[in-house]
């Protein structure tokens, strides 16, 4: 009984260390990602190409005006003459937005470039914000005081690596496994076990566990290369880290499982499992985009993906050091889907088996 | 000539005969662009809030009542005190709180700047610097509404006008980027797929020990494949048009100049992928792996600008990069050509130099 789950274990070990080529991706694969991300991915914006036509020749705009070239954000370039053709500035991409400051008193102009919409509004903040410094302590009635949790400085890694782990971990998992399980089709080798006095579960079990150690593997790299490369706090217990990497692999190899009784080439495995789990995961779960701005259909797609709740609860532990008391409800619904996918999947093979 | 005219009719047959690409090509990008168009957003909205009113008065009522009455917060109540606020922030109900301190009215009135302390959750760092000015923003409106009644209430005034996209949408700059990024993975894919199947099946060796060689059966294989992502690619305008109503502001011709260009350098990537690759599953990962590479340092999600130094210069090799530019340059600004020379000359150096360098290999393959 333990004697041919140990072998089938063997058999899968000896497949993944043959395969130099694909071992090499599954290795590097994570690293590289984690790299492309922690540095690609910054959405602060520095050297805003900024024009200022400035017609009033005033010691006030002139003060104005270092100001901005004093911060980081903006690149300033003046125009006293004023701008004849904002357009054309725009499409020549030599400016992203064009302060006016009028001859007289009054309001002063902002054009933007906002076919980038996202950039438009920061711009449009950060002006707000030079110019209203610029105008000296402003006879305001109050003041707000901010203060920004868990992640001071408001940088991008500490909310992307979290998130890379909950991708790595599924798409090693899915993918691998459902793969794995799908090859043994494709070249008929899996009848063949089948007739063998090996049980069935014994099969799935010895194929998946190894992938389970890659993925879990892969899971600790992350973690601790961004540790390392970019500072990302464990403020929780490492333990509850790694018990919910756990139950998140389970639910990674449910999902592959299910794909692999669904697909009967590798390329469609491939094709279905991308798909289906990676993309979703990584477009609705809150991975880039945060889940309560998104229209309330997608919202509600988000509520059934698996990695929704894992992302809570990873970052959770990482960045604000929450306990378990704190991650109940996530952590039961993410246990509750694992157990609805083994079911699935369990019931699909016997399906498949008959 | 007549040999070319062969192969990209034998093409044509073989890709009317595969069923899959009729889904691949007119169905696929309408549900793609359908649902990433939708789901990828980058607005922040509907931000969870709850207010902590320690004062109880006019004045705190009148602040909860405006953030109460703006769509961009999603207002979730009053919280008695500023630590049951932290907590709904560390367990991640709300993503950000304002503590308006007791006294709050009197020491107003009395000109003593009572401070508002805003608790913003910072795991998410860009959502967090989005929602902190906002509520910067709503604080200066609220104060302005108020000093309008007092004397000496000035300050700069801006008034912002946005070029382009006046109603700061998202989708006016996703969509087009997507019809880029689906045109990539369709003509990178689909050409290193094909290729390296006819390598599996050996009939590439048969095809290159006829007469006349790499280069004919290179250009063969280049026609098809460019025009079913001329095919695929004006798929994606119409469904742009018709499901989003997003027209294309600059000329047609420039911007399929521009597409034609771009898949000469997908379509030579695809090609070089099959000449280093040996197997369907090999030419996948590969795929795979440069779609993820030039999708992150294309610009679609975070401006390139924005990027390290050095991670910029690896975006000059990304031809996706220069695409993604010209097509949100054409479809919403209507930047005529003289703008966009040097990305048209990256795009189609990049190509002559990826598909010289796959015909070089397939001749060497061939000794």
């Amino acid at each position: 009984m333990k004697k041919s789950l140990g072998a089938v274990f063997r058999k899968e070990l000896i497949h993944i260390l043959r395969d130099k080529q694909s071992l090499f991706m599954v290795l590097s694969m994570p690293l590289l990602m984690l790299l492309l991300y922690g540095y690609a991915i910054n959405l602060d914006m520095r050297g805003i190409e900024i024009v200022v036509s400035d017609r009033s020749l005033s010691p006030e705009s002139r003060e104005l005006i270092r100001h901005l070239e004093a911060t980081e954000f903006f690149h300033v370039t003046v125009a006293p003459g004023g701008v004849s053709d904002v357009g054309d500035l725009f499409r020549s991409r030599k400016a992203q937005c064009v302060l006016e400051i009028p001859p007289e008193e009054g309001p002063l102009l902002l054009a933007i470039d906002a076919s980038d919409p996202n950039s438009a509004s920061f711009i449009q903040n950060y002006v707000t914000r030079v110019v209203s410094l610029s105008a000296g302590a402003r006879a305001g009635l109050f003041t707000l005081e901010p203060r920004i949790f868990y992640n001071p400085d408001m940088r991008s890694a500490p909310f992307f690596v979290p998130g890379l782990i909950a991708l790595i971990l599924l798409l090693i998992c899915a993918l691998l496994t459902s793969i794995a399980i799908v090859r043994e089709k494709e070249t008929g080798s899996m009848e063949q076990l089948l007739v063998s006095p090996v049980k069935p579960h014994q099969i799935i079990l010895g194929k998946v566990l190894p992938y389970t150690f890659l993925g879990f593997f892969d899971g600790l790299v992350i973690l601790g290369a961004g540790r390392l490369l970019f500072r990302v706090p464990v403020e929780g217990s490492l333990l509850l880290v790694m018990a919910m990497m756990l139950i998140y692999v389970v639910t990674g190899l449910s999902l592959g499982m299910l794909v692999s009784t669904m697909a009967g080439t590798q390329a469609v495995a491939m094709l279905v499992t991308v798909s289906l789990t990676v993309l979703p995961s990584m477009l609705m779960s809150g991975f880039i985009f945060p889940v309560f701005s998104m229209p309330p259909v997608f919202q509600l797609v988000s509520r059934i993906i698996p990695a929704t709740y894992f992302l809570e609860i990873i970052r959770g532990i990482l960045l604000k050091g929450n306990s378990l008391a704190d991650l109940l409800r996530p952590a039961g619904t993410l246990l509750g889907l694992d157990a609805l996918l083994i079911l699935l999947s369990i019931r699909a093979f016997r399906i498949r088996l008959e | 000539m007549g040999r070319i005219k062969a192969l990209v009719q034998k093409e044509f047959r073989q890709i009317r005969r595969t069923k899959a690409y009729f889904g691949l090509i007119f169905i696929a990008p309408f549900v793609q662009l359908i649902v990433m168009g939708s789901a990828i957003t980058n607005e922040v909205k509907d931000i969870p809030l709850v207010i902590v009113d320690q004062d109880r008065t006019p004045s705190s009522r009148e602040i909860i009542n405006r953030f109460d009455a703006v769509p961009l917060f999603d207002f979730r109540g009053i919280a008695d005190s500023p630590v049951r606020a932290e907590r709904l922030i560390n367990r991640g109900e709300v993503k950000a709180a304002l503590v308006i301190p007791r006294g709050f009215e009197g020491e107003m009135i009395r000109g003593l700047m009572p401070e508002v302390q805003v608790l913003i959750d910072g795991v998410d760092g860009n959502s967090a610097g989005v929602s902190l000015g906002y509520i910067t923003s709503m604080a200066a409106l609220i104060q302005k509404g108020w000093a309008s009644g007092m004397a000496g209430a000035g300050g700069m005034e801006i008034i912002p006008r946005y070029f382009y996209n006046p109603g700061l949408e998202s989708k006016l700059n996703f969509v087009p980027g997507l019809l880029g990024i689906l045109l990539f993975m369709m003509t990178t894919m689909l050409t290193a797929i094909n290729i390296v199947r006819e390598k599996e099946l050996g009939t590439l060796e048969q095809l290159m020990a006829t007469p006349p060689g790499g280069v004919q059966l290179i250009i063969g294989k280049i026609i098809p494949f460019t025009v079913l992502g001329l095919v695929q690619f004006s798929m994606g305008l119409i469904a742009a048009r018709v499901v989003f109503g997003i027209p294309v502001a600059g000329r047609l011709s420039l911007l399929y100049l521009m597409t034609l260009l771009f898949i000469m350098s997908t379509l030579g990537l695809g090609i070089f992928i099959s000449t280093v690759t040996s197997t369907q599953q090999q030419a996948m990962f590969v795929a795979w792996f440069s779609m993820i590479f030039a999708l992150l340092l294309s610009g679609f999600f975070v401006p390139v600008r924005n990027m390290p130094p050095p991670v910029q210069i690896l975006t000059l090799l990304n031809p996706l990069r220069y695409f993604m530019s010209v097509l949100r340059e054409i479809y919403l600004k209507g930047t005529p050509l003289r703008y966009l020379l040097p990305e048209a000359a990256a795009m189609g150096g990049m190509g002559l130099v990826l598909i010289t360098a796959a015909t070089l290999r397939f001749h060497r393959r061939l000794e």
